[in-house]
């Protein structure tokens, strides 16, 4: 009896403890019960089934006929609807369907909201995304779709299509992601549509160097300004070619009289995310192309990481046949072809994030002075839940500028004048971007391009443009009107001759149509030459893929959809082209050690392309990075606060043309080192570092393995992303460095009957389950391009589509 | 053996609507009418639930190609996908054995 008991009452403790346990996440790990069992946990989400034809019924009133779905075997859908509402909404369906938990994170990490189901170490980051206005710039888009018929119920047939394939989802069959994190999907609103896009801002139109710039030129000077960092080694060619005559007079605001010093503050956050800058696109023009018919490419570069930022579809409705890639979240086509036309994009990188020095009138930051009076500010109340703790309650001031992204709080009672930063940024303007989408998926001609151009603000977009008779580039975007180097350095806010005063009128954007040389192109280099009268940016991506594709393409003739192929896989480096001979020129090889010399002879061998096979590029780009870093660490240590370092090309430029500069001479020795010493110096350091990361001299410091390309899963979830072994390199047409590079690489031949071949790094679904999340990476790796599947009419029983999905 | 089979047999029938959990009850109910002895009772819970889970996960990683189950792998820091089968098999067992097992003791305590 006793025994009976106590055995009953120890095995119920232990199975209530083991169920407790299993029921509950370890740590970071999701809880084991749910997770590991056979019928709902992760296991249902291996996909074992790729080819059966589906049928949903999501009863929505909003449908008005049924829709087909056809899947080919790269898993791209291509829709036929009845009406353009029906097809936005098969668009949201579906790609909700591959993508759900992707679009869901992007917008919760664009709104600030991490912390919602990642916990409290988010908290920084999402205060930030709260502090920038990120919610504000979504809310402000919002509001310009609203006034547009057409654009809101585009977006909200996606919703509704979003929301109805969230409806019918059993928990079971959630994506992995939301097993592993241990959250649910909510309900999807149009106004993460708009945060999806001014993600995209962030993104692209989110650099700026004002603190550092103001800073520099504290700590330097004027001259240092002059000398270096404004240095023009004249490489650059740009987009729209010097010939281009500005037929315009530019009313420019007056710049002000006053030299405004700004107090610098160390506080404002150092922001310099990641530069964008890869992108690729041109058009030649049918003189120049073997068919007679132009062909447009394009390879946007961002961050490759899987799921993939683009998912490729095609829409077909009576008004429309469009293919290409779009953005899970937002409806629409963002890069693609239609059966008259083609389009894509490169990133412009102009500045339209400026900051401003703030005198509020007192500590409560209610008011601030303006154009000679008192102003009043805005609050506005972030309530930061957070997964596990206590929702976190932050209040933002807003001036007209914009945020004052750092307020007192971390500093109280310092003055009772506080100066701090509000921050202007294009992103709080109100915008239609999907409207500039809905129209370029259904234009015909170039006309029809420039006229959904004028709906397309911000991020400011090289869009490149090709139809069978006219090629096009305009460097579109919303640009404030600036008076020369407004916004460069940090700006008096109380000064009204400081705020943005209108904005550039469209027909002085910068554009070319058809010009002589038959080409246009971008790779996100300076725009224009110095003659276009408005001011867009000091600072815009390097010249060397720019000048490579212009030369490659002038030279060209007869040109095949292949050769263009070829081209967006050129790793030819005109940066090491540009500088390597000098460096090599001064290195002294009478003291060298055996492999050292070893090493000398791949350089002097090498063809300055970026192969993955090669050792020569790894030496080079170590190499560089040391006597870049022994030109300036020394000047630069001294200060500890974030300074603008000069640009890759401008120290190359001195270094082949400026011999003797007393910045060469380390300040921190005694004696008086040269720019031989530098490179000589360099050159060994560089050799150890190698040695030191890679091991010995051998075939482990090839570059495929030294420029280490990771295409990482979204959420950084171990075991979920993918390691490649690469050619190509930051300054190559074939820019991929680390997680970065060709996005999304695509070729199309107009003409009577459009053909497209496109790739990208990644899979269409989104799940690390199915055999299609990351199955066109490695062909991407190879550099082959598949032939796109244009439907013109809906596929018959007899083609091979996959499978189909008939939602009614 | 027959207390395994009706175990798995009931266990799969509720997964298709229950949660997870939902595999102790006839693990409790059977081990109270069926279970002989404590060794056996943990025994052919653990063979029931264990064998159910391990069948079903069989089929789906030899229909998913090991798609899955070698990311998870990676995920865990495993160096096998055939350890994430194992570690299933065994939290399945586990939880199948001691809810029979403490079925069977139910049956014990309560009959006398």
């Amino acid at each position: 009896m006793r025994k009976n008991t106590l055995y009953f009452g120890l095995s119920s403790i232990i199975t209530l403890i083991l169920f407790w346990v299993l029921s509950t996440p370890l740590g970071p790990a999701p809880p084991l019960g749910p997770f590991m069992n056979p019928n709902a946990g992760f296991w249902a989400n291996a996909e074992t089934d790729y080819n059966n034809d589906l049928e949903f019924q999501v009863n929505d009133e909003a449908l008005s006929d049924s829709i087909r779905v056809y899947f080919d075997d790269k898993q791209i859908p291509h829709i036929f609807a009845a009406n353009d509402n029906d097809l936005y909404f098969a668009q949201g369906y579906i790609t909700a369907r591959d993508r759900l938990w992707q679009m869901e994170l992007q917008t919760h990490a664009a709104a600030g909201r991490l912390s919602e189901i990642l916990g409290p170490q988010m908290l920084d980051y999402d205060r930030y995304r709260r502090r920038i206005g990120m919610g504000y710039a979504a809310e402000q888009a919002l509001e310009g779709m609203l006034l547009d018929e057409q654009t809101f119920s585009a977006i909200e047939s996606y919703a509704a299509g979003v929301n109805a394939w969230i409806d019918q989802l059993d928990p079971a069959e959630y994506p992995i992601e939301y097993k592993i994190l241990d959250y649910a999907p909510e309900e999807w609103t149009p106004v993460k549509s708009a945060l999806l896009l001014k993600y995209m801002t962030y993104m692209l139109a989110g650099n700026n160097g004002d603190l550092r710039m103001s800073n520099t030129k504290a700590f330097f000077g004027d001259s240092f300004i002059k000398n270096i960092l404004d240095l023009d080694p004249n490489w650059n060619d740009p987009t729209i070619p010097s010939s281009k005559e500005w037929d315009f007079e530019a009313d420019l605001p007056p710049k002000p009289n006053d030299s405004f010093i700004p107090s610098i503050v160390e506080d404002i956050l150092p922001f310099q995310p990641d530069p964008a800058n890869g992108s690729n696109n041109w058009a030649v023009s049918g003189s120049k192309t073997a068919s007679g018919y132009p062909i447009l490419a394009n390879d946007p570069h961002l961050n490759m990481t899987l799921p993939s930022i683009w998912y490729a579809a095609q829409l077909n409705s009576p008004s429309q046949n469009v293919m290409g890639v779009s953005l899970p979240g937002v409806p629409t086509i963002i890069v693609g072809f239609n059966e008259d036309i083609a389009w894509g994009t490169t990133n412009v990188g102009a500045d339209v994030w400026d900051w401003y020095e703030i005198e509020f009138r007192d500590s409560t930051l209610s008011e601030y002075k303006h154009d000679g009076v008192w102003k009043e500010t805005e609050k506005r109340i972030e309530k930061i839940n957070i997964k596990g703790g206590e929702t976190v309650i932050d209040t933002v001031i807003y001036t007209h500028h914009g945020p004052v992204v750092q307020d007192s709080e971390n500093e109280v009672g310092s003055s009772n004048v506080p100066k701090y930063h509000a921050m202007r940024w294009i992103a709080y303007e109100p915008s239609n971007e999907t409207r500039y989408f809905l129209e370029i998926n259904k234009a015909k001609n170039y006309k029809d391009y420039r006229n959904a151009l004028q709906h397309y603000d911000n991020p400011a977009q090289n869009w490149v443009f090709a139809d069978s008779s006219d090629i096009a580039i305009t460097v579109t975007g919303q640009y404030p009107k600036k008076w020369n180097e407004q916004g460069r350095y940090i700006s008096d806010g109380s000064n009204a001759a400081y705020d943005w005063q209108g904005w550039i009128p469209f027909e002085q954007i910068p554009y070319i149509k058809n010009p002589e040389r038959g080409f246009v192109s971008s790779a996100n280099q300076d725009p224009t030459d110095s003659s276009y009268p408005h001011y867009l940016d000091d600072d815009f991506g390097p010249f060397e893929r720019g000048r490579r594709i212009n030369e490659q393409l002038a030279s060209m003739d007869n040109i095949t959809a292949q050769d263009m192929q070829n081209l967006q896989l050129d790793t030819y480096s005109y940066h090491a082209a540009k500088v390597l001979p000098t460096m090599m020129e001064m290195l002294n090889t009478d003291t060298l050690s055996e492999w050292h010399q070893q090493a000398y002879e791949e350089l002097q061998n090498w063809n300055y392309e970026n192969n993955g096979d090669l050792i020569a590029p790894s030496i080079f780009k170590y190499w560089w990075d040391e006597l870049y870093s022994a030109i300036w660490s020394d000047e630069y240590q001294y200060a500890d606060i974030p300074l603008d370092w000069p640009a890759r090309d401008q120290v190359a430029w001195l270094v082949v043309n400026q011999p003797d500069l007393k910045w060469y001479d380390n300040i921190t020795t005694d004696s008086k080192e040269t720019l031989q010493d530098l490179v000589n110096n360099s050159s060994h350091k560089a050799m150890s570092k190698l040695t030191k990361e890679f091991g010995s001299y051998g075939d482990n410091w090839k570059w495929g393995y030294v420029n280490e390309t990771t295409i990482g899963h979204l959420g950084q979830i171990p075991g979920f992303g993918k390691p490649l072994f690469t050619d190509g390199g930051a300054e190559s047409i074939n820019a991929i460095r680390d997680s970065h590079g060709p996005s999304w690489r695509m070729v199309v031949e107009l003409g009577p009957e459009i053909k497209a071949r496109a790739i990208y790094p990644g899979g269409q679904s989104g799940n690390p389950g199915s055999k299609y999340y990351a199955n066109m990476a490695v062909d991407w790796n190879n550099g082959k391009l598949y032939p796109l599947w244009f439907m013109k009419n809906e596929p018959v029983a007899s083609d091979s589509t996959n499978y189909s999905i008939i939602i009614k | 053996m027959l207390l395994a089979l009706l175990i798995a047999i009931t266990a799969w029938i509720l997964s298709l609507f229950m949660p997870w959990w939902s595999l102790a009850i006839p693990c409790v109910l059977f081990g109270a009418w069926k279970g002989e002895k404590g060794s056996s009772s943990f025994l052919y819970g653990f063979i029931g639930i264990g064998a159910l889970w391990l069948i079903q996960v069989l089929i789906i990683d030899m229909q998913n190609q090991q798609v899955l189950s070698s990311r998870i792998a990676d995920l865990f820091s495993l160096p096998h996908s055939s350890l994430v089968i194992l570690i299933t098999v065994i939290i399945g067992g586990l939880a199948g054995g001691f809810s029979t097992l403490t079925g069977y003791f139910a049956k014990e305590f309560f009959s006398n």
